[in-house]
């Protein structure tokens, strides 16, 4: 029988009819139970490992990871990783082994990927794998921050894994319905004084109470972009929110670094107190000055320099958000330069808290 | 005024004199004039009898000119010089008089009968200073500092504007110049230099409670900011928002919650957020402020 063009052409246009029809009838099985085809495996495996490498290409990494920015990783890892990747001193589950495809023990591979990669992955996510994209697209700051945690992984023995996630604390229920479970959320990463383990992570001793609390329910309500306080907060029940923001609202809170007179500490104190007018620059104090301020604009003494200087950019672009009074720093943080930022940053850093 | 005058009487009779050669031209159309006659009349009619003119008048305009530019016998001690800076999109305004310095913003006010200096700058990009009713225009430059003289010669409320594309709102930057006599003007200039009566009003804890001095200064009070305009007396200036919309409370009020509204591309973020109340009692408080 000769096959002509015309048979090839009605050939073709059928054959997605039958495709579709095969998949109607329930042809294709998609129980997990008996795994991929060996060619399905090695095919899907294949196009993953290409796409990261390719779209790492527009990946700009830093020079150095942020090791500051470790331990609030661990805490996120904890919560929001371990349940499938599993952890030092804790094996995936049976229900995490039974997955498809599984998930890898992480400290077995990320010395396969390339920080770039690596961002790449836990920033979007990895698609038909059960890999979630990060909580936002907003915060780059938090994905290096977990890039340098991974980094630090598979050589992390287990007590200084529980000590950054835990605290050496028991691990957090997944669902935390009284108040004591949800203060011990927090103090994770806050510290049960309120100052924080961190120098990304702010303190929140002696915070005003109503930013406090402004700032959960943004988070809650996702209009202030963070995946490490997105996850948390979704985890608490709502109605112990107030309680928690006046719970840290009381603390103390002490000096961390010891008040220093540099340069920096007195260009930034020249543009907290007069701003610089000519480049529509206002002065940080109208705000920032804790007695008699609108309560909803935070206390800004003591908090550390990291931790602010990431904030002061993430308003520079626009993507910092949280209580009804959170875009006027929008326009302030508009036309500060990197140097600003760090010689401010210093500055409210270096001032002793007042209380 | 004088200059106007002296070169219309002058280009009258420049005209006066070309008709009459040519309407002589006209008449004698027959004659024909010789050749050394007819250079003669090239010569002082063509070449001397119009350079002579043109330069007794450009001599006259010259001798008027230092009259309009800054004086030389000009002394920062004892006389008003007026510094402008064209912002995006308002006027800084600040008097220095008598050793004072006295800030203000978006109208001028001028006395009668004295010639005034202006000296006109930007912070941002090129701006023009113009109010027509009183002088020429001139340009504000970011980086350097322009001269003006102005003397204003009757008392009134003139409009003044920006006369070089600055922006969104280049359209609506105006400036309000109003002129006084002599007596009445020290006696605004001496209350200017003073925070306002009312400055003790309830509006006052609001507007710093909310950080509005980060940007704007009240005059005793410890709103000390200056990325914005000075509003030690906004009360006291007949139009808001750089000669926008009329001053009243509840034009002050619309302004806070939204500037954008009234002005789009203004660096004022909207405070729309704020209780209704809070708007209305800084509104007017800022209208009471005289």
């Amino acid at each position: 029988m000769h096959v002509r063009w015309k048979h090839l052409a009605v050939g073709l246009a059928i054959l997605p009819i039958v495709a579709l029809f095969a998949t109607w009838i329930g042809f294709f099985n998609v129980g997990a139970s008996s795994g991929h085809f060996k060619i399905t495996e090695w095919f899907l495996h294949f196009a993953m490992r290409s796409a990261v490498r390719t779209y790492a290409l527009a990946v700009d990494a830093p020079e150095r990871l942020p090791d500051n920015g470790i331990p609030p990783a661990a805490a996120h890892f904890a919560r929001g990783c371990a349940i499938c990747h599993g952890a030092p001193g804790e094996p995936r589950s049976p229900a995490a082994l039974a997955m498809l495809p599984q998930p890898p023990d992480l400290s077995a591979v990320v010395e396969q990927w390339e920080d770039a990669e690596l961002f790449r992955i836990v920033k979007h996510g990895v698609r038909f794998t059960g890999m979630p994209a990060w909580p936002t697209q907003a915060r780059d700051d938090e994905i290096w921050s977990m890039v340098a945690f991974l980094r630090k992984l598979p050589a992390m023995d287990p007590a200084t894994y529980r000590l950054l996630a835990y605290r050496n604390r028991p691990q957090p229920p997944m669902h935390a319905s009284r108040f004591e479970d949800a203060l011990a959320e927090c103090t994770r990463c806050h510290g049960g004084d309120g100052m924080g383990f961190s120098p990304l992570t702010p303190v929140l001793a002696g915070q005003k109470e109503a930013y406090l609390l402004e700032s959960l329910n943004a988070y809650i309500e996702g209009r202030r972009p963070s995946g490490m306080m997105q996850l948390p907060v979704q985890a608490v029940d709502r109605r112990h929110l107030p309680a928690l923001a006046s719970h840290f609202a009381v603390l103390k809170r002490h000096a961390v670094v010891q008040p220093l007179k540099d340069d920096r500490v007195g260009q930034g104190e020249q543009i907290a107190q007069h701003g610089r007018p000519a480049q529509k620059v206002p002065a940080c104090l109208g705000c920032h000055q804790n007695s008699e301020r609108n309560p909803s604009y935070p206390r800004l003494d003591g908090q550390p320099e990291a931790f602010l200087a990431a904030q002061l950019k993430l308003f520079r672009e626009g993507s910092r958000s949280g209580t009804p009074f959170s875009h006027l720093m929008e326009n302030a943080a508009e036309h500060l330069s990197d140097t600003d930022i760090e010689n401010v940053s210093a500055y409210f850093s270096s001032l002793p808290p007042e209380d | 005024m004088t200059l106007f005058v002296v070169m219309s009487f002058g280009a009258a009779a420049i005209w006066l004199a070309v008709v009459t050669v040519v309407c002589v031209a006209v008449r004698s159309q027959r004659r024909v004039v010789a050749e050394p006659a007819a250079s003669r009349i090239i010569l002082w009619g063509g070449a001397v009898f119009p350079t002579v003119t043109l330069f007794a008048l450009l001599t006259y305009a010259f001798w008027l000119m230092p009259t309009l530019r800054p004086s030389p016998t000009f002394r920062d001690a004892t006389d008003l010089r007026v510094e402008v800076t064209g912002r995006q999109y308002w006027w800084q305004v600040v008097y220095f008089h008598r050793g004072l310095k006295i800030a203000a913003a978006n109208e001028i006010r001028l006395p009668v009968g004295r010639r005034i200096e202006f000296s006109l700058k930007s912070d941002d990009v090129i701006h023009s200073f113009w109010i027509p009713s009183l002088g020429g225009k001139m340009d504000m430059i970011p980086g350097r500092e322009n001269r003006l003289s102005l003397m204003a010669q009757r008392t009134g409320v003139f409009r003044g504007a920006c006369t070089e594309f600055c922006g969104t709102s280049h359209a609506f930057m105006s400036l309000t110049a109003v002129t006084m006599e002599p007596e009445a003007f020290d006696a605004w200039l001496a209350s200017q230099a003073k925070a306002s009566i009312n400055v003790a009003g309830e509006g006052r804890a609001l507007f710093l409670r909310h950080g509005c001095g980060s940007c704007h200064r009240v005059a005793g009070t410890q709103a000390t900011g200056a990325a914005g305009p000075d509003l030690s007396h906004l009360g006291s200036r007949q139009m808001l928002a750089a000669g926008i919309v009329a001053n009243t409370e509840d034009n002050i009020a619309g302004f806070i919650a939204n500037p954008g509204a009234i002005k789009p591309g203004a660096a004022m973020p909207a405070f729309s957020m704020l209780a209704p109340q809070d708007i209305r009692a800084i509104a007017a408080w800022l209208k009471g402020l005289r």
